[in-house]
């Protein structure tokens, strides 16, 4: 299995619960609940937006929105998937709003936390990182949103295609467009570092 | 199985969702298939490819200032659980109003007055009978227009009855109305911004000192604000006021902090145009600098910057 994605909020058995205590006003509950997700929504939103302050606003903004609508939550979907549904949307509307290329600059990039592995290794990791930005830059907004679920939150097609309404099959679609998109790009990208390293 | 099915199956590994029996005929077919092989592996390379970005962490400043700002809401959002009153309730109040109706002819014939009652619906609510603000009651349908006489105004809003306040803008009991309306009593982006407006009408036009707790919760506004709309209206209200410490240190922060390049732009015209009243602190200078020179800035940003440095250089 190649999946691998990013450690996520893992239990979901009490969201809502937290989402039943936002409603009553339990601001600890809101807390609870940004701790579970905060991390995955401001990943989500900056490989969608290609900005941590942007990133940032929108992972607030959905917050912002869960309480305000926390009574409209019906239940039909997971918590965790009406999360990204509101943190995808707002992306899209900040995209509209800013239609700047979203590339990164390299002195952009966060370093990662506690590399210690001096300055050449370092280097060498944020050339990958920006060209993995730069790559996923390259790709329509539909299909990096979808890959970026999959890839990076390892959600199923199921709830990809709740998330962004579209169908399972659509999903499916987006990912294969966006990974064969990738593909020759990052061959060449692996030779080059390969011979770096 | 065949070659045209590798696509569908080759994500569904990808993603970990393929189906035991799916995965067995797939491992069998690229033994014998040395182009899906290939194919599949490149495929593979990519998707692993991917992980080389590790993505973000969240910041113990970025947590901070949502935990205050989920907080905010929170307060704002507080709904207020109904209650059914007690059977008893009702008559007990109704024999109340009939003591109390009993209560106030008796008063008003005993001191044979002349004045007409005035009806409640009309009545000025005097300063001193303001709804608790330290409860963080919800103010709705608020209403803000200048009263003809004495240069006062008159501000309404609804809680769980109809409000109207009357006074001078220098009335500490109206400025701390108006600042609790702008720190977040309003409901929605709409209403603050509405709330500066009405504010800046007000305040922003030089006549009479401004309220240390107008321009407290404005700076308040531009620093912590969500939306960057609201953020703007602040710093354009708080531009027109006489330049202080306070705002001097929200505009700067703004200038180096704030994502929207609009404000941004009225920070730079706000301490470019106090520099002209008296010389710029070094502080000013040095955020201007950073403007004009970063790179990554927003060109309109930097050519102001550049300008307002000019400007107070030579």
């Amino acid at each position: 299995m190649l999946i691998r994605s990013e450690p996520g909020p893992g239990d979901r058995s009490g969201d809502r619960d937290l989402l039943e205590r936002i409603r009553r006003g339990d601001t600890e509950g809101a807390a609870t609940l940004f701790e579970r997700y905060a991390p995955a929504l401001l990943r989500f939103a900056d490989r969608l937006l290609a900005d941590r302050g942007m990133a940032e606003e929108v992972t607030q903004e959905v917050f912002v929105k869960v309480i305000g609508r926390a009574h409209q939550y019906d239940g039909r979907a997971e918590v965790a998937s009406w999360l990204f549904a509101i943190a995808a949307n707002a992306c899209r509307d900040r995209r509209r709003r800013d239609r700047r290329a979203p590339v990164v600059s390299i002195e952009a990039l966060p370093e990662p936390a506690g590399h210690e592995e001096g300055v050449e290794g370092t280097l060498i990791d944020r050339e990958k990182r920006e060209a993995v930005r730069r790559a996923l830059a390259e790709l329509s907004d539909e299909q990096r949103e979808a890959l970026v679920l999959a890839r990076y939150h390892g959600l199923a097609y199921a709830e990809i295609a709740t998330i962004l309404g579209i169908s399972v099959g659509a999903v499916k679609t987006r990912i294969f467009r966006a990974v064969e998109t990738l593909k020759a790009r990052f061959s060449q990208g692996a030779a080059s570092w390969n011979a770096a390293n | 199985m065949e070659c045209r099915e590798l696509n569908e199956l080759a994500i569904d590994r990808l993603t970990g969702q393929i189906a035991p029996a799916r995965e067995e005929a797939l491992a069998a077919h690229l033994e014998e298939c040395a182009g899906c092989a290939r194919e599949i592996a490149a495929l593979e390379r990519a998707w692993e490819f991917l992980g080389e970005d590790p993505g973000l962490e969240p910041t113990r400043d970025f947590r901070r200032r949502s935990r205050e700002l989920l907080e905010e809401e929170m307060l704002r959002r507080r709904v207020r659980e109904f209650r059914p009153r007690p059977r008893w309730v009702r008559p007990a109040l109704q024999a109340a109003a009939i003591l109390l109706a009993a209560g106030t002819g008796y008063l008003a014939a005993s001191r044979r007055t002349s004045a007409a009652l005035v009806p409640a619906a009309d009545a000025a609510v005097t300063p001193s009978r303001l709804p608790d603000l330290n409860a963080n009651p919800r103010l709705s349908n608020l209403s803000y227009q200048p009263v003809s006489s004495g240069g006062k105004v008159d501000i309404g809003f609804d809680v769980t009855t109809t409000y109207k306040l009357e006074g001078s803008p220098s009335d500490p009991e109206v400025a701390r109305l108006l600042a609790y309306v702008l720190s977040g009593a309003a409901e929605n982006a709409g209403e603050r911004s509405r709330a500066i407006e009405l504010v800046q009408q007000h305040y922003g036009t030089g006549v009479g000192e401004t309220s240390p707790d107008i321009v407290h919760a404005l700076t308040a506004t531009l620093r912590k604000d969500s939306n960057p709309g609201v953020r703007k209206k602040a710093a354009d209200a708080l531009s027109a006021m006489p330049m202080n410490a306070e705002i001097r240190a929200a505009f700067l922060d703004a200038l180096r902090a704030d994502r929207n390049p609009a404000v941004r732009l009225v920070a730079i015209d706000t301490l470019a145009a106090a520099a002209k009243v008296s010389p710029a602190d070094p502080s000013t200078i040095q955020s201007l600098r950073e403007r004009a020179f970063d790179p990554s800035e927003n060109g309109f940003v930097r050519a102001k910057a550049a300008s307002a440095l000019k400007t107070m250089e030579y």
